[in-house]
C-alpha cells in the first residue's frame, strides 16, 4: 500500500467516524464539531485528488463560517436535550435496514467493475508549477460567467430572506431615533416662560 | 469566445427583471407604509416589461455563454407562460396581503426572484444553470412560504419544505455527478452527443437517471414523492399557495423537458422500461390514483387542491412518457392551462378570505351564488376546467394527452386515466354543489378590489375561451416542440 | 494508487449516512440540517473524483457553485428555524401537529 492510499483510507475512516457521529449524538454541539472534523478530512481527502482551492475553501467558508452560525444558533435556541431524542431509537432499526439496502445497491454499480483502475486510469499527477486556482479562476470568469451572475443573485436572495424572516420590531423596544434626535429644535424641548419678577417686600 | 455584445440583447428578459428587482428592493426602502402600492404596481411593471422583452426577443434557436444558455421558442413560450401566471398571483395578493399587516416590499422582490429563477430554469442549457436556477426558486419559496413570520402552521411548512427541497436537490445532484462522470460534460446537447455516440457507461447512465428523477419527481410532487405538497399548500398562506401551486409548475415542466428530452433522449421511449419511461408510468399511476382518492375525502379546500394537483401531474407526466412531438406538445398544453388554473383557483379563495378569515374550508365557499354571482361563475369555470368537462380548456387538455397517449401505443395507461379523472370529478362536483345549492353561512358582501375582480374575469374566461379556440394554444406548443 | 471506485464508494458512505441521518432524527432539526449539509458533501466528492480523473475543471466549478448555494440554503434554513422556535418554543418535529401530513 502505497503512503497516498494509506493516508487516504485513514482521512476516509475518520470521515466516515464522525460523519456517523454527527447523526447519533444526543447534544447538537457535538454533532456540529464532528461535522467540522468531517470538514477537515474531506478537504484532506480533496488535497488529494489536486482540488487544492476547493480543499482550502470547504475550511474557510464551512468550518469558518457556516458551522460558526450553526454553533450560534444552537446556543442562541436553547434546545431542551430529552424532547429532542426522543423516537430516535424507535426509527434508528429502519434507518440502518434502508441504508444498507442503499448501500449495497449503490456499492453494486460503483465498484470496481465500472470505475476501477482499469476502466479510468490514474491520472499523472500534475506538474509543479501547475497552478489550481488559476485554473478555477479562469474557467470561472470565461466559460461560465453565466453562472457566476447566478450565484450572486442567489445569494442576494438568501440575505433578503433571512433579514425579512428573522427581523421584527419590537412595539416595547427602547430604540433611539437619531435622525429625531438631530432634528430637534430648541421649541421643542425649551419652554420659556415669561413671569413677573417677584418683588422683595 | 462566443461572447459579444449581441449576446447580451438574447440575455435581455433576465436583465431587465433583475434589473428591476435591483430598483424596487431600493425603491421600497424609501416608501412610507401609505405609498407601498407603488412597490406593487412597480412590479407588475417589470413583469410586463419582461415580457415584452421576451416576446419582442429573438428566438431562434441558438446556444449561448459556452452552452449554459439556451435560446428556442420553447423558452420564449414557456416564459411569457409564467411571467402571465405571475402577474395574476401577485394581483390576487394585494387586499390579502394588506388585510394581515403582510403588504411588503419583499414579498414582491421574492416572488420576482422566483420568477427570475424559473426563467433561468427554462432557458438552461446546462446542468449547472438548471441547477443554479432551481436553487433561486427553491429558496426564494422557501422564505415565501415562512412569510407570515407570526404564523405556526406557515413556519412549520416552510421547515418541511426546506428539509425535503434541499433533499430533492441533494438527490438530483447525485444524480447529475453521476451523469457527468459517464459522460465527461455537463452541457445538454453534450450529454445528448455522448449517449447518442454509444460510448458512455449504460449502467452508470441509469444509475444517475433514478437519481435526477426523484429529484425531478420531489420538485413535480408526484407520488410517492408527494409529502410535502398538501402540508405546504395548507399551511402557507393563500397567496403565497397560489404563488407556488401554479408557476413553478411550468419551470418544472421545462426543467424534465430539457433532461429528459433533450440530454437523456436516448434513454427515452424508444427504450421502453429500461429508460425512463418506465419509471415515468409508475410515478404516473400511483399520482393519478393517490390524488384523486385522498382528495375526495378532504373538507380543507387548499388540501384538496393539493391532492388534486398531485393528480394534474400524473398527466402531465403521462404526457412526457408518450414522448414524440405530440406527447411533448400536449404535456406543455397541460402544464400551462394548469398552472392558469391553479392560480385562478388559489386566487379566488385570497379574494373570500377576509380579514381575520381565511377562506380555506367547504363550508367558507357556501352559498358563493348568494353572495356574488359572477364570482361563483368564475369559480365554476376554474373548477370545471379542472376537473375537465367540456367546453372549458381542461377538457382538452386531457384529451390532447389521451390522444398522445393512444398514439403510443399505451392504450391501457389512458384508460386508467379515464378512470381515475371520473373518480375525481366527484370532489370537484361537490365543490359546485356548496357554491350553488347550499345556503350561505354568513351574508356580508364580498370586499374585492377592482383589479383583483378584473383578473379573476379574465382568469375565469380564458378557461372559457382556450376552451372553444384550444387550437389557437395548441398550435403554439406544438411550433415550440417541433423548433427544439 | 487510489482507484475512482474507491472515492466514489466513499461518497455513496457519506450519502447512506446523511439520508439515515434525516431518518433517524426526524425530531432534531438542527441535525436535520446538518444531514443536508452531510448529503451535499458527499455529492462534492464525486464531483471532485470524476474532475480529477477525467481531467476536466468543470466538476471542479460545479463544486465552487454547490458550495455557494450549501451556505446560503444553511443561512434560509436557520432563519426558518428561528422564526419556527419563536412560534413554537420547540424544534422537534413531531410536535408539529398543526399539519397532519
Amino acid at each position: 500500500m502505497s503512503f497516498e492510499k494509506f493516508l487516504f483510507y485513514l482521512f476516509a475512516a475518520i470521515l466516515v467516524g464522525s460523519a456517523l457521529m454527527v447523526i447519533t449524538r444526543r447534544n447538537p454541539v457535538h454533532s456540529a464539531l464532528f461535522l467540522v472534523l468531517a470538514f477537515f478530512n474531506m478537504a484532506a481527502i480533496w488535497l488529494l485528488a489536486e482540488a487544492e482551492f476547493l480543499a482550502i475553501v470547504l475550511v474557510l467558508v464551512y468550518v469558518g463560517a457556516v458551522m460558526v452560525l450553526f454553533l450560534f444558533v444552537i446556543m442562541m435556541l436553547d434546545i431542551d436535550l430529552a424532547t429532542v431524542r426522543a423516537g430516535f431509537i424507535k426509527h434508528l432499526p429502519v434507518g440502518i435496514v434502508v441504508a444498507v439496502l442503499m448501500l449495497v445497491e449503490m456499492v453494486l454499480v460503483l465498484g470496481p467493475k465500472h470505475f476501477g483502475l482499469t476502466k479510468y486510469a490514474a491520472p499523472e499527477a500534475a506538474p509543479a508549477d501547475y497552478n489550481n486556482t488559476a485554473e478555477l479562476g479562469l474557467s470561472l470568469f470565461t466559460q461560465h460567467l453565466y453562472a457566476l451572475e447566478i450565484a450572486a443573485v442567489i445569494l442576494l436572495v438568501a440575505m433578503i430572506a433571512a433579514i425579512s424572516l428573522t427581523l421584527r420590531k419590537r412595539p416595547d423596544s427602547k430604540r433611539q431615533n437619531v435622525t429625531r434626535q438631530h432634528m430637534v429644535k430648541k421649541k421643542d424641548r425649551l419652554k420659556i416662560i415669561k413671569m413677573p419678577a417677584e418683588e422683595k417686600g | 469566445m462566443d461572447f459579444n455584445a449581441s449576446t447580451l440583447l438574447l440575455l435581455l428578459p433576465e436583465i431587465v427583471l433583475l434589473s428591476a428587482i435591483a430598483v424596487i428592493l431600493v425603491l421600497d426602502l424609501f416608501l412610507d407604509q401609505s405609498k407601498r402600492v407603488f412597490t406593487y404596481g412597480m412590479s407588475l411593471a417589470a413583469l410586463v416589461a419582461t415580457m415584452a422583452a421576451v416576446m419582442l426577443g429573438d428566438n431562434t434557436s441558438q446556444v449561448v455563454m459556452h452552452g449554459a444558455y439556451v435560446v428556442d421558442a420553447m423558452g420564449s413560450v414557456l416564459k411569457v407562460a409564467l411571467l402571465s401566471v405571475g402577474i395574476f398571483a401577485f394581483i390576487y395578493s394585494r387586499r390579502y396581503l394588506s388585510d394581515r399587516n403582510l403588504f411588503k416590499g419583499e414579498f414582491y422582490v421574492l416572488g420576482l426572484l422566483a420568477i427570475l429563477g424559473m426563467m433561468i430554469m427554462v432557458s438552461a442549457g446546462s446542468f449547472l444553470s438548471l441547477y443554479l436556477g432551481l436553487e433561486l426558486l427553491a429558496l426564494s419559496l422557501y422564505a415565501l412560504v415562512a412569510f407570515d413570520g407570526d404564523s405556526k402552521p406557515g413556519s412549520e411548512a416552510a421547515m418541511k419544505y426546506f428539509v425535503l427541497g434541499a433533499l430533492a436537490s441533494g438527490m438530483l445532484l447525485y444524480g447529475i455527478s453521476m451523469i457527468y462522470g459517464a459522460t465527461g460534460v455537463l452541457d445538454f446537447a453534450g450529454v445528448a452527443k455522448v449517449i447518442a455516440s454509444g460510448q458512455a457507461d449504460q449502467t452508470v447512465l441509469t444509475f444517475g437517471l433514478v437519481f435526477v428523477l426523484i429529484g425531478i419527481a420531489f420538485k413535480f410532487g408526484a407520488v410517492p414523492f408527494h409529502m410535502w405538497v398538501p402540508d405546504v399548500y395548507q399551511g402557507a398562506p393563500v397567496v403565497v399557495t397560489a404563488f407556488l401551486g401554479s408557476v413553478p409548475k411550468i419551470a418544472a415542466f421545462a426543467m424534465a423537458m430539457r433532461i429528459l428530452a433533450e440530454s437523456m433522449g436516448g434513454l427515452g421511449p424508444e427504450m421502453g422500461w429500461q429508460g425512463w419511461q418506465g419509471m415515468l408510468i409508475i410515478l404516473a399511476v400511483l399520482s393519478l390514483a393517490l390524488g384523486n382518492i385522498v382528495a375526495l375525502v378532504q373538507d380543507n379546500i387548499k388540501r384538496m387542491l393539493a391532492y388534486s394537483t398531485i393528480s394534474h401531474v400524473g398527466f402531465i407526466f403521462l404526457g412526457l412518457l408518450a414522448g414524440g412531438d405530440k406527447g411533448y406538445s400536449a404535456a406543455m398544453f397541460y402544464t400551462i392551462i394548469y398552472a392558469l388554473t391553479a392560480v385562478g383557483g388559489f386566487g379566488l379563495l385570497a379574494i373570500l378570505s377576509r380579514k381575520g378569515v381565511e377562506a380555506e374550508n367547504l363550508h367558507d365557499l357556501k352559498g358563493l351564488n348568494k353572495r356574488s354571482p359572477w364570482l361563483a361563475a368564475m369559480m365554476l369555470l376554474i373548477v370545471f376546467s379542472m376537473a375537465g368537462v367540456p367546453p372549458t380548456v381542461g377538457f382538452f387538455a386531457k384529451l390532447f394527452i389521451l390522444d398522445a397517449l393512444v398514439n403510443a401505443d399505451l392504450l391501457w395507461l389512458a384508460l386508467v386515466a379515464v378512470f381515475f379523472s371520473v373518480i375525481g370529478a366527484f370532489y370537484y362536483l361537490r365543490i359546485i354543489k356548496v357554491i350553488y345549492f347550499d345556503k350561505p353561512e354568513s351574508e356580508e358582501p364580498i370586499a374585492a378590489n377592482v383589479d383583483a375582480r378584473l383578473a379573476i374575469s379574465v382568469n375565469g374566461l380564458a378557461m372559457l375561451y382556450y376552451g372553444i379556440f384550444p387550437a389557437s394554444l395548441l398550435a403554439v406548443c406544438q411550433a415550440a416542440i417541433a423548433a427544439l | 494508487m487510489i482507484s475512482l471506485s474507491e472515492y466514489l464508494i466513499l461518497g455513496a458512505l457519506l450519502f447512506v449516512i446523511s439520508i439515515a441521518g434525516i431518518f433517524i432524527n426526524r425530531k432534531n432539526l438542527i441535525v436535520l440540517l446538518m444531514c443536508v449539509e452531510l448529503m451535499l458533501l458527499a455529492v462534492n466528492i464525486n464531483f471532485v473524483a470524476f474532475s480529477h480523473f477525467l481531467g476536466d475543471i468543470n466538476g471542479q466549478v460545479f463544486v465552487f457553485f454547490i458550495l455557494t448555494v450549501a451556505a446560503a440554503e444553511a443561512a434560509i434554513g436557520l432563519a426558518i428555524l428561528i422564526v419556527l422556535f419563536r412560534n413554537r418554543r420547540t424544534i422537534d418535529v413531531d410536535d408539529l401537529g398543526t399539519l397532519k401530513g
